[in-house]
């Protein structure tokens, strides 16, 4: 590739923008002494909040693509009346301060809110559960799910399923031989990307669910309750964990596309 | 196509350009105010933040930063975190001494604080709303066998951090002798906590023990946040039947409120000898330095300005806004009157400018 001249200043600002992001990560882990790490990773409590958070991350995850993806092909595929108000509304869980949608979802979802009235018989609660947890987490991140999605089935060509069709084929068989296999990549790094915000959710879990408690509450309560030296190896253990499970999946992912 | 990019870039760059200057004016035209920061019990809340209004409207050289925690973390983030904090209240006074006094700012080397005001009393008591269960059976006498219910949720503070929290736990080890049964902390407490809550009860001693992980199981009908007014929004919605609280917090919120019997409510005088049989210790290093022991006793909230208190004069101010005829009446139109005329511990070493406030 020509080696293309580009404004100095974008250099100086683009690495000041890494190092903006690198150091708190790698101050985090200076910090962050080889014992009180050992100690944090056998303790229970850290252990059992590590795999709450990611159990509750993956199962709002595949709800997300249960009722994201259907969501996220007919924004692709269709126009209509109110198509723009629509996904409008559904990026609205990324602007809102994510503790009103912890207030929000407790309307809908506490004992005598909405739904949580109308389940309640079923002896599904969501305060103080993992159904909570999973709640919170999906609210939050289903917006990055169904954009990617979107994006990805609208980058198939629809002359494709077009000919399929004419082929025989039913429309949920285009949908899963043709479709989903081409945007395979863009619908996995969504599924990637949800998963990830969910794992990194504090402010809506913590007002529907605070316990059990997932690992940004721990951290908060650890800083809080306390001091550094309790919260920081939290963190830190959280950090390497998440790093290689997202390096993990997204390796995967690019293997499958190979 | 080039002239429209061009258009487009340099939109962006104006808008850049007027989001910074709008940032730098607005950070030059607001005139720099002196700031006092205020760190206070939670169930202060309410009439604190009418005392804010009043102090800024009758002062407008001063921004009052407020901040509300737990009694126990308020402590936490002068005598731990050592931020720069001007005024101190907590909902146990005994706090001051055992943690501020005890502890030296590392800057200067001497005690966070070296006096206090005794600044208002409370009782503990329940609240609840009429449509909480059972709301229609409870009284003075049964409360602890409906809140014992496994399907009532009853919102309890955490006693690491809350002073209702080690207060609401005093009240069920109290009421073991008051009833005649033996059995009422453990009936209440069992099976809730992934790590116990011990009660030692020694008749004229009673040492309840709290784990350092308290985290309510699954199954349990006990739901616990860091602090007493954290449990208001979810009385509110309905989400938890009863929860421990003060007697000023649950009439400045209008719930129901059940009185507990004066010999376990920690605010009646004439049983103060029966209140300090208890004491909860926390079975793990909780202070840098300090090991922090609760005694039952009545119920007192402390007022101080820490050693370390950046800005005195404006805290001094503040001080005397509080306990002058303003900061009286709002804590009295919210059901919690000052203690006059003030009392307190090492009042001789309070600042000369607040000497003049003690007799009136």
């Amino acid at each position: 590739m020509k080696k293309q001249k580009l404004p100095e200043l974008f250099v100086v600002a683009a690495v000041l923008l890494v190092i903006f992001v690198i150091l708190p990560i790698l101050l985090t882990f200076a910090s962050t002494s080889a014992t009180n790490l050992f100690e944090t990773l056998i303790d229970p409590e850290v252990a059992r909040s590590i795999g709450l958070t990611f159990l509750a991350a993956g199962i709002a995850s595949a709800l997300g693509v249960l009722m994201g993806l259907p969501l996220a092909y007919i924004l692709a595929r269709r126009d209509f009346r109110g198509k723009g108000l629509i996904e409008g509304l559904i990026d609205l869980p990324l602007i809102i301060p994510h503790t009103a949608a912890g207030i929000a979802l407790l309307m809908v979802f506490g004992r005598q809110g909405v739904l949580g009235k109308l389940v309640r018989p079923l002896g599904l609660f969501f305060v103080d559960t993992l159904a909570g947890v999973v709640v919170g987490m999906l609210f939050v991140s289903i917006p990055l799910l169904v954009n990617a999605a979107r994006d990805a089935f609208k980058a198939v060509d629809s002359d494709l399923e077009q000919s399929a069709r004419v082929d025989g084929a039913s429309a949920w068989k285009v949908f899963l031989t043709i479709t989903l296999p081409l945007a395979w990549r863009g619908v996995v790094s969504g599924v990637i990307t949800m998963w990830a915000r969910g794992i990194s959710e504090f402010g809506a879990v913590a007002i529907l669910a605070y316990s059990p408690k997932i690992v940004p509450v721990l951290i908060y309560e650890k800083f809080q309750g306390f001091g550094l030296k309790a919260a920081t190896p939290i963190a830190a253990i959280l950090l390497v964990i998440v790093v290689l499970v997202f390096f993990v999946l997204r390796s995967l992912a690019g293997a499958i596309d190979d | 196509m080039i002239n429209k990019m061009k258009t487009t870039n340099k939109l962006f760059a104006l808008l850049c350009l007027c989001l910074a200057i709008f940032g730098a004016v607005s950070a030059c035209v607001a005139k720099p105010k002196s700031t006092i920061v205020v760190f206070a019990a939670g169930s202060l809340m309410q009439p604190f933040k009418e005392i804010e209004k009043a102090f800024e409207a009758k002062y407008p050289q001063y921004d009052l930063r407020m901040e509300y925690h737990g009694s126990i973390q308020v402590m936490r983030h002068v005598t731990d975190l050592h931020e720069p904090i001007d005024i101190v209240a907590t909902a146990d006074q005994a706090l001051i001494p055992m943690l501020m006094y005890a502890t030296n700012d590392p800057a200067t080397g001497k005690p966070y604080a070296n006096w206090y005001a005794s600044m208002a009393t409370n009782k503990l008591a329940i609240a609840y709303q009429a449509k909480s269960k059972y709301a229609d059976e409870i009284t003075a006498e049964n409360w602890w066998q409906i809140l014992s219910r496994p399907d009532v949720r009853v919102g309890l503070s955490d006693p690491r951090f809350d002073a209702v929290g080690y207060r609401q736990l005093m009240v069920f080890a109290l009421a073991q002798a008051l009833y005649g049964n033996d059995q009422i902390f453990n009936d209440f407490l069992e099976g809730q906590f992934t790590r116990p809550i011990n009660l030692v009860d020694l008749g004229d001693m009673l040492i309840i023990r709290i784990p350092e992980i308290l985290e309510t199981t699954g199954s349990a009908h006990l739901v616990m946040r860091g602090s007493s007014i954290a449990l208001n929004a979810l009385l509110e919605a309905g989400e938890i039947d009863y929860a421990f609280e003060y007697e000023s917090v649950i009439k400045q919120q209008g719930f129901e409120m059940l009185n507990l019997p004066a010999e376990l409510n920690l605010g009646d005088e004439a049983h103060e000898a029966n209140y300090r049989r208890v004491t909860v210790k926390l079975d793990f290093r909780r202070f840098a330095s300090v090991e922090p022991v609760f005694n039952g006793e009545l119920i007192r909230y402390g007022l101080t300005i820490p050693e370390s208190s950046p800005n005195p004069e404006g805290a001094a101010r503040f001080f005397a806004f509080f306990y002058g005829e303003d900061g009286q009446k709002i804590m009295a139109d919210n059901h919690h009157p000052l203690i006059r005329p003030i009392e307190g511990d090492h009042l001789e070493l309070m600042p000369d400018a607040l000497k003049g406030l003690t007799g009136d």
